[in-house]
């Protein structure tokens, strides 16, 4: 295959850190190409050099070889240059208007058509169907708000803009995980769309934490390490294993679950609760005990946790924390019970970016640091350097504002809030979303480490091989009910997958 | 066994994050101080430029002067920890006024006191019902205060008639504030003592962290426990409060009511919080805002002398609306050139 985009000495250093040493990337005309790499390896860095947020240091080269055989230089850095020379990009947020129509959003970045002056919508929905149907997506309403969609309708939205005029320039198409939050069976349809641009001759930079999505639609993939370039290689020549051995530079030992012989006593016991897109949850989880819930979005498996720990109200049952009950729709109480919960927004629901490390952990419980009123900020700084030191945490200091730690970092802040309460039952919503495979694996250590300490956990994720590492049982909600309890060696990601792919046929039933 | 055999031996993004600038801004503290060097500026300059400046019975008239600005600045400061705005003060200050006023001109039976503690009562009140509309109704503080201080505005009318109030007020009663110990009334000792106050809860109490972190990431806050709704309430209450404390001294200082005293101190207040954000720490805190007043009024004050030789009244407003608008511009500058290191530092 020719070569389209060639990309040499790239290097990017930031004040005290090097983003990116001397990289290269080639990127072959209509091939899929994937970027990996930990975070901070650098591959945000050139998303963004890529896209002109960020100018690069040095000279670096970059060449957009023409099918004609012509060479045509690519400035680096900057955004107009990188949109002319026909890169496209689908950022994480996707970046779409959710109060309006798919319509409107289409329209926002392309402009209108019109009739005397007049936006004509009528023409604007026909062209929004179409592009759309080229992307196999034809079974919605594109005059809803794109807010009501499912998650993978709304990423197809944000392809379909992305590529709105692609006959006249489009060449690269670079989605920065695309899948974030995209249960297992909109994966696939999301596919289905990237293939199709594919067909057309599209080539597509495909950046992502999932592996296997790696595996399954990338032709090549450029592995990133500390801002080097590590290795370019076909997709082919590599398995799952060398390639996070490349990733992280050592080997990352995969572990299931030990299935304890003996479970300890009930210490969270839902009883018929329902609540948002859960119609019935009964579920009891044992001391000692790692339970898994799986679920495409709209099973219910997003609101088991909000439900469970009180963040929205539930219509009717029982929950128990040890022998107490909780009262619904207080997180409050829920504390105040034993439980401890991270949720799965970090941002929104639970870092205090501005406040320091220091008092991001003991949020959850203040006053045990204090003497009388007072609180001793010596005794609030030697726990949090405690914890920080426990979860090997990394931050500059534990007075350093929550906002300058990575992702997985901040999660270990979390976290720590939540330990340091000792509790009973701990409940957790996609804990490692958007954190890198070393990290990652320190988070489902500390998981471990809690259950085996006599917590009962309870955990929902989207990430399929997450809850085959972690969980003794998992609970495939579908139609908002438990449709499938998974047990020892049933618990692979295949059987989860399947357990959800059979919502597939469903939902696309309700959808049309 | 654990599942990790090693820590990876490169570090991620958040082992290093980005040093802040070291320029030579930094290095003298001019991002954090500058209020303090523009204060020094100011004594410098104009003692040269006015003779009368740097006498003690000019300062003594600036600070006395200011004392209501940095009262009303504390009360704008304990809701804005939580995010919350109470643009209502100033009137809040006029209705605790006319409350005192009115109980010591037609009831002299009752104790001068007693009335100013009936018109905290009442200042109370109207911050709960402030509470109650923005906790209960949710609407946003903004509007929310904004509208109480009409209502306030519309009783303080009721109350006084529309007319000046005067000579009400017993000397014992205005000796609660008057009375001068090393030459300053007793009023200023009041607001550093509230002050002390006020920054011993914020920097220093489970109940200022808690204001912070409802301010800083609402949603949050409630999600770790917080009773985010009452500490915006009760915020509230405070600010009325202190809001009408101001009232307080405004009765002993003048012993005056007039319908258009109150709502002229929100701005210098607002200003003062503003400004004093930028200083010391990145944060609304009290001891900036308590700099800023009185960077700000020595400024005024040594502009008024040296130039006009006397009072020209547009300098304030000018002076204090450009010094706010420059001072958020510097801190925000400040804050503009950290934005895309810490994005460097968390890519999540």
């Amino acid at each position: 295959m020719q070569p389209l985009l060639t990309i040499e000495h790239l290097s990017k250093v930031f004040p005290g850190q090097v983003a990116l040493d001397d990289v290269q990337l080639e990127i072959k005309a209509g091939s899929t190409h994937a970027l990996v790499g930990q975070n901070g390896s650098g591959k945000s860095t050139l998303i963004k050099i890529l896209a002109g947020y960020h100018e690069p240091t040095g000279e670096p080269v970059a060449v957009f070889h023409r099918p004609d055989g012509a060479d045509e230089p690519l400035a680096l850095g900057d955004g107009g240059a990188a949109d002319a020379a026909g890169i496209r990009f689908v950022h994480q947020d996707l970046g779409l208007v959710d109060t309006v129509s798919t319509v409107e959003n289409l329209a926002l970045g392309g402009g209108y058509r019109t009739r005397f002056g007049r936006i004509s919508w009528k023409a604007e929905t026909r062209r929004a169907i179409a592009d759309l149907t080229e992307l196999g997506f034809d079974d919605f309403d594109v005059r809803a708000p794109v807010g009501a969609l499912a998650p993978s309708q709304k990423t197809a939205v944000a392809l379909a803009r992305a590529l709105r005029g692609w006959e006249n320039g489009a060449r690269l198409l670079v989605l920065d995980e695309p899948t974030a939050s995209l249960p297992g069976a909109d994966v696939a349809r999301l596919f289905d769309a990237i293939r199709r641009v594919k067909e057309r001759g599209v080539a597509i930079l495909y950046v992502s934490h999932h592996l296997e999505e790696v595996f399954e639609i990338a032709d090549e993939v450029t592995i990133l390490r500390d801002g080097k370039n590590v290795a370019t290689m076909p997709i082919g020549e590599l398995d799952h294993e060398r390639l996070i051995e490349l990733m992280v530079g050592h080997v990352v030992e995969r572990r299931r679950a030990v299935i304890s012989s003996e479970r300890g006593s009930v210490l969270l016991d839902a009883h018929q609760l329902s609540g948002g897109n859960v119609r019935v949850l009964d579920v009891q989880v044992h001391a000692g005990e790692v339970v898994g819930v799986a679920g495409i979005t709209g099973s219910g498996r997003e609101h088991v946790i909000p439900l469970v720990t009180g963040q929205i109200p539930s219509n009717d049952g029982r929950l128990y924390v040890g022998d107490a009950e909780v009262p619904p729709f207080s997180p409050r109480a829920a504390i105040a019970a034993g439980m401890a919960f991270v949720s799965a927004d970090r941002q929104r629901q639970g870092n205090f970016a501005t406040l320091s490390v220091t008092a991001n952990t003991t949020m959850s419980d203040v006053k045990r640091n204090s003497q009388g009123p007072r609180l001793v900020h010596s005794k609030e700084r030697a726990e949090a350097e405690g914890w920080v030191s426990k979860l090997r945490t990394k931050t500059s200091s534990t007075e350093a504002p929550m906002a300058t730690l990575s992702g997985g970092n901040q999660q270990k802040v979390l976290f720590a809030r939540g330990l340091r309460l000792k509790p009973k039952v701990i409940v957790l919503d996609e804990p490692t979303r958007g954190i890198d495979v070393g990290a990652k694996e320190e988070i489902h250590s500390l998981i471990d480490q809690a259950a085996a300490e006599g917590s009962a956990v309870l955990v929902a994720s989207t990430d399929t091989e997450e809850l085959v590492r972690l969980s003794h049982r998992i609970l495939i909600l579908r139609d908002g009910v438990i449709a499938t309890e998974l047990l020892g060696d049933e618990i692979t990601v295949e059987n989860i997958e399947r357990a959800q792919l059979q919502q597939q046929t469903k939902s696309k039933v309700s959808h049309s | 066994m654990t599942a990790v055999t090693e820590q990876p031996a490169e570090p991620t993004a958040g082992a290093a994050p980005a040093k802040p600038g070291r320029n030579w801004t930094t290095k003298v503290g001019l991002d954090k101080y500058s209020a303090l060097y523009l204060w020094a500026l100011f004594m410098i300059v104009f003692s040269f430029t006015s003779e009368q400046f740097l006498t003690w019975t000019s300062i003594r008239l600036v600070v006395t002067e200011k004392v209501i600005v940095g009262v009303l600045a504390l009360a704008f400061l304990v809701p804005l920890a939580a995010n919350t705005f109470d643009l209502s003060i100033g009137h809040m200050m006029g209705f605790s006024l006319v409350i005192t006023s009115v109980i010591a001109r037609d009831h002299p039976d009752i104790p001068q006191v007693v009335g100013a503690l009936i018109a905290l009562a009442a200042c109370a009140i109207a911050g709960f019902l402030s509470g109650l509309i923005v906790v209960k109704l949710k609407v946003n503080s903004f509007i929310a205060t904004l509208g109480m201080s009409q209502v306030l505005a519309a009783l303080t009318l009721l109350f006084s008639g529309n007319r000046q109030i005067s000579a009400v007020f017993t000397d014992s009663y205005r000796n609660l504030g008057l009375k001068p110990i090393f030459d300053l009334p007793l009023y200023f000792y009041y607001l550093v003592i509230l002050a002390v106050i006020v920054w011993f809860v914020l920097e220093h109490t489970a109940t200022g962290r808690y204001l912070f972190a409802t301010g800083g990431n609402y949603e949050a806050a409630r999600l770790a426990g917080v009773k985010t709704d009452r500490y915006v309430w009760g915020s509230l209450v405070v600010s009325a409060l202190i809001g009408g404390f101001a009232g307080l001294i405004q009765s002993w200082k003048t012993g005056l009511f007039g319908n258009d005293v109150g709502p002229g101190f929100l701005f210098p207040a607002i200003a003062a919080v503003f400004f004093g954000a930028s200083q010391l720490r990145n944060r609304p805190n009290v001891w900036g805002s308590m700099i800023a007043v009185l960077t700000l009024a020595f400024g005024v004050k040594g502009l008024q002398l040296t130039f006009t030789g006397g009072s020209k009244p547009w300098i304030e407003p000018l002076f204090e609306g450009v010094s706010l608008l420059i001072a958020v511009a510097f801190a925000s500058r400040q804050g503009i050139i950290k934005i895309p290191k810490r994005k460097v530092a968390a890519k999540s």
